[in-house]
């Protein structure tokens, strides 16, 4: 048994600790966010060898690398293991939330001045549940790590966050408390409904759950990912919470929470209830598609740069429904790839866009598209790290973000030809980013608004930060091999439960 | 084998029956909650090496006593619940020399031995006479702050419905002995077995749910909690809610679940069976009590209902338990479910006396109780606040703290089993419960305070019982494996006593 993944939770963990005990004993203004920072590039680079192990030994369909085995509870009867492990699906999101986390913590240097210690610490607390979510082949372990991120998330929207950060911070841990109250019901009822008693996902792969059963815990767990991805109509916390956290919070409340339920459609709703999720397929994909415009249209409406990015995210996680759901549909492993690619690509795009986002309201103190014309002349090197981010963002090469977006809709058009509509996502989004950046940069400054004289440019350090986000998504265009070559057995699995090996 | 439960009785009755003699004797002080303390520290140790031991000697009380796993496990929670109010009330329960804490103490040791004593019943006369023993001082603790007007009212209310519900078990008991010819629990109940068809026998257990729901607190019998708890000094509170509330259940354990062998009020099944009643009593329960904290401007009202709905959960264990009797098919179920019910009643207990406590804290050095004295806890009593933070999230369920896994053992046992709708309302009802619980997090951690927020002195020996309850709650959460073996060998066995 390795201990690769223990230690992917644990270094964080203990970093949480360490630096929330050393940092207010020492009480020096930098100690937290270097402590926090090494301990998080520890965490990435334990993520970064479990990548490659998975990425260089490729496991075989429907088997995972690097598991553990914990026994945790065992009673006759009743049983719950710690059981983790890593495959083509959570290694490239493990990878992705370690260099998210990484860059968070540097943006932080400036973005946060208050309360450094509980800040750090609590940031580093979400990082190990994010990493213990993503492992966790329980779901009882899974559930407990999702949830177990809700809390720090909750303290730092609550307290490092806007103006209305009380409220946005109530209301988004009542939502994802529902959602994913909803979801434990799914998974509790397959304890005793198919008489396996056992919560670990393999093996209720392996046994195959009787169609009749997988109705009421696909939708079950279905509410709880529409609620965390999130999906129309089940999404009216997320505009709020987005836009009320801290900018570096942003990157991983936008950037990694969603990819939980992205990560779960693909390995529980689809991986656990394939036929019936086969038979409703059409639905979900209306559901995505719905999500996609709506996202994208609503987008277009908003004045406030974080609202719109928010909107631009649900969007975007619309893909990844689609995309997952096409396989299922088609057979065709496309669908599933591109929106493992995609869930890699938009966790640095958004993270990217929502730090530019905290930059900006720092130096013009709004964050309101009418009140910042005139970014070009006055901060030129925010403005172009916004134009470049917002391209990442748009889906345009040379990043990464444009192929999976491609491989998603080409996925979707193979299971349902209509469905070619959504090459107007796309579009729009480019649409409402261009008339954003016009806005914003080109324009002249609005007479009445306070054009923020003192405005400062940039640090290089911060736009190193930003700039570091955008990197891996251009290296990726033509490395794409890394993330897709150990996401094609999962997506080919996944395809074969229905399908049987079709396409093959 | 040494009689365990003997030394028991005798340590809390001597601390109960000695310790009102230093109110003649000039000693007012602590002197009382210290050797009141000694006294339950006895009593606690003797309980322990009963279970350590598996004694099964209940001499000299013959066979009004039974030394099971489960009397183990109330008599040991009840007893550990008692100990940590008697510790808190020597910070929170003024001792001057105006004041009669002697008293006080007393009446705390003969509540204890009555919980003690009712945890351990075989007989209904003996459950009924610890019933009186543990509920009589209560009712003078619940009004023991004389000058307070809430506390009159709240002892009055309490009294008088503790004595309506006292009076429907007797009630109760008279029906069976009437039927049954004895007031053994496990003959009675193997008698009413076999008078199904009698409409008597079904009024009779009607009765004791009734009578034992009021402890209980469930809903529609829960009318007196929120005005008791509020208005009772708080440590008296977490006692209701932490002590004499399990007390409820484990009389309702050893006699309705007992008796539910009957399993159904009619002849033939139908709709008035043991556990669909237990079931609406569930639902409306917790949902009611879930709604209305939601509503509430006082941390204690709000935590009495909370109470209230955490009954409610409890109850789904007893649902699963009394429809198993019927149906050996749910046999499995039936003893996860219970299990569930006797980890949360243990969970139960440590997180709302972590609440009640805190809050008393608050109410000692703020004055004031309401939601708003909370708003900035976190920075003026951090610890008090953190201790909180915690039970609360504790009892909203949040993983990994104690209450998720007893919810989840609860939850898990009626899924799959015609009351699935009790898991979906209980789980929806956790949810809603975060409103409340995660409202008054808010205000500890993200508001700002009202007015002053110098830091507040928050007394060591206080910070202890605090640290020792929510240590519990942690370990609780994350090696959760010992407790529930401990909860189950406490299940009975399926099929009558």
């Amino acid at each position: 048994m390795s201990y690769v993944l223990s230690l992917l939770i644990l270094v964080p963990l203990l970093g949480s600790g360490v630096t929330f005990a050393v940092s207010s004993l020492r009480g020096g203004r930098r100690d937290a966010s270097n402590l926090a920072a090494v301990f998080a590039v520890a965490t990435l680079l334990v993520a970064g060898y479990a990548f490659w192990s998975v990425y260089s030994h490729t496991p075989a369909l429907g088997q995972y690398a690097l598991t553990e085995d914990h026994p945790w509870i065992t009673l006759p009867g009743f049983g719950v293991d710690v059981l983790l492990g890593l495959d083509g699906l959570s290694a490239p999101l493990i990878l992705v939330s370690g260099i998210v986390a990484v860059l968070s913590i540097l943006s932080s240097r400036s973005l946060i001045d208050k309360r450094e210690p509980a800040y750090y610490a609590l940031l580093l607390l979400a990082l190990a549940s994010v990493m213990g979510a993503f492992t966790s082949l329980n779901l009882v372990v899974f559930y407990l790590f999702w949830e177990l991120t809700l809390i720090p998330m909750f303290f730092l929207i609550g307290v490092w966050g806007g103006d209305r950060r009380r409220y946005a911070a109530l209301k988004f841990i009542i939502f994802t408390f529902a959602g994913s109250a909803v979801m434990l019901l799914g998974f509790l009822s397959l304890y005793f409904g198919v008489s396996a008693s056992t919560f670990d996902i393999p093996a209720l792969a392996a046994m195959g759950i009787p169609q009749g059963l997988q109705y009421l815990p696909l939708l079950a767990v279905f509410v709880g990912f529409a609620v965390e991805l999130p999906v129309f109509p089940f999404h009216s916390w997320q505009p709020d919470a987005y836009e009320q956290a801290p900018a570096p919070v942003n990157s991983l409340l936008s950037g990694i929470l969603p990819k939980f339920a992205g990560y779960a459609v693909i390995r529980i709703a689809l991986g656990l209830f394939p036929q019936a999720a086969y038979q409703y397929a059409w639905a979900f994909i209306v559901v995505a598609i719905f999500s996609m415009f709506y996202g994208a249209v609503v987008a277009l409406l908003q004045s406030d740069l974080k609202r719109m990015f928010a909107y631009t995210s649900i969007s975007h996680m619309g893909f990844v429904l689609f995309g997952a759901f096409a396989t299922v549909l088609s057979g065709n492993p496309l669908g599933i790839e591109g929106a493992i690619l995609l869930m890699f690509t938009h966790a640095l795009a958004t993270s990217s866009l929502f730090t530019l986002s905290g930059f900006v309201e720092r130096q013009s103190g709004t964050r309101k598209i009418p009140l910042l014309g005139g970014m070009g002349p006055r901060v030129p090197l925010t403005a172009a790290l916004l134009a470049v981010s917002s391209t990442a963002m748009m889906g345009i090469p040379p990043f990464a973000s444009f192929l999976a977006e491609l491989m998603v809709i080409s996925g979707g058009v193979s299971a349902y030809a209509p469905s070619a509509i959504t090459v107007l996502v796309p579009v729009i989004t480019g649409g409402y980013f261009l008339w954003m950046l016009k806005r914003v940069i080109i324009d002249p400054s609005p007479p009445g608004a306070d054009p923020g004289t003192a405005a400062k440019d940039v640090s290089r350090a911060d736009a190193t930060v930003v700039a570091l986000y955008l990197v891996p998504l251009v290296l990726l265009t033509v490395f794409s091999f890394l993330i897709l070559s150990p996401a094609a057995p999962v997506a080919q699995w996944t395809a074969n439960l229905v399908h049987g090996g079709l396409h093959a | 084998m040494p009689d365990f439960i003997l030394f028991a009785v005798v340590a809390l009755s001597a601390a109960a029956l000695a310790v009102p003699f230093l109110q003649y004797l000039g000693k007012r002080g602590n002197l009382p909650g210290y050797l009141l303390i000694v006294a339950l520290l006895v009593a606690l140790v003797s309980t322990v090496l009963n279970a350590a031991t598996s004694s099964t000697s209940s001499a000299p009380f013959g066979a009004l006593l039974v030394s099971d796993s489960l009397g183990n496990l109330f008599a040991i929670l009840t007893l550990f619940v008692t100990l940590f109010v008697a510790a808190a009330s020597l910070t929170l329960v003024p001792s001057g020399r105006s004041s009669n804490s002697p008293f006080y103490y007393s009446l705390l040791s003969f509540a204890a031995l009555g919980m003690v004593l009712i945890s351990y019943s075989a007989d209904l006369l003996m459950l009924f006479v610890a019933w009186e023993l543990m509920s009589i001082p209560t009712y003078a603790l619940a009004g023991f702050q004389k000058k307070r007007e809430e506390s009159n009212e709240a002892a009055v209310k309490y009294a008088v419905l503790g004595a309506l519900s006292s009076a429907i078990i007797l009630y109760a008991i008279s029906l069976t002995y009437g039927l049954t010819g004895t007031t053994g629990i496990a003959a009675a109940a193997a008698s009413l077995g076999s008078q199904l068809s009698n409409p008597v026998a079904g009024i009779a257990v009607l009765l004791f749910i009734v009578g034992f729901g009021f402890k209980m607190s469930i809903v529609p019998f829960h009318m007196w909690a929120p005005d008791a708890y509020e208005g009772a000094p708080t440590p008296i509170a977490a006692l209701f809610a932490a002590g004499t509330k399990k007390a409820g259940f484990v009389a309702a354990i050893r006699v309705v679940l007992a008796i539910s062998t009957v399993y159904s009020l009619t002849p033939h099944g139908g709709l008035f069976t043991i556990p669909n009643i237990l079931a609406v009593l569930a639902i409306a329960t917790m949902t009611l009590g879930n709604l209305a904290a939601l509503t509430q401007k006082s941390v204690t009202r709000l935590l009495a209902y909370s109470s209230i709905a955490q009954a409610g959960y409890i109850l789904i264990g007893f649902v699963i338990y009394s429809y198993g009797q019927g149906n050996p098919a749910f046999a499995q179920q039936a003893e996860i479910g219970m299990t569930g019910a006797l980890f949360h009643i243990i969970n139960h207990s440590v997180m709302k006396g972590v609440a009640f406590l805190g809050a008393g804290l608050v109410i000692l050095k703020l004055g004031s109780g309401s939601v708003e004295a909370f708003n900035g806890l976190g920075r003026r009593m951090p610890v008090t606040a953190f201790a909180m933070a915690i039970a609360f999230l504790a009892l909203a369920g949040v993983p990994p703290l104690s209450g998720f896994w007893s919810k989840l053992l609860l939850f898990t046992s009626v899924l799959n089993t015609p009351y699935a709708w009790l898991a979906i309302a209980g789980v929806l009802n956790s949810a809603l419960s975060m409103g409340y619980y995660g409202w008054v997090i808010k205000r500890m951690y993200l508001d700002e305070p009202d007015g002053e927020d110098s830091r507040v002195l928050e007394p060591t020996s206080f910070v202890l019982i605090l640290g020792v309850l929510v240590a519990l709650i942690i370990a609780f959460g994350l090696f959760p494996g010992p407790v529930i073996s401990f909860a189950r060998d406490a299940v009975p066995a399926l099929g009558g006593p």
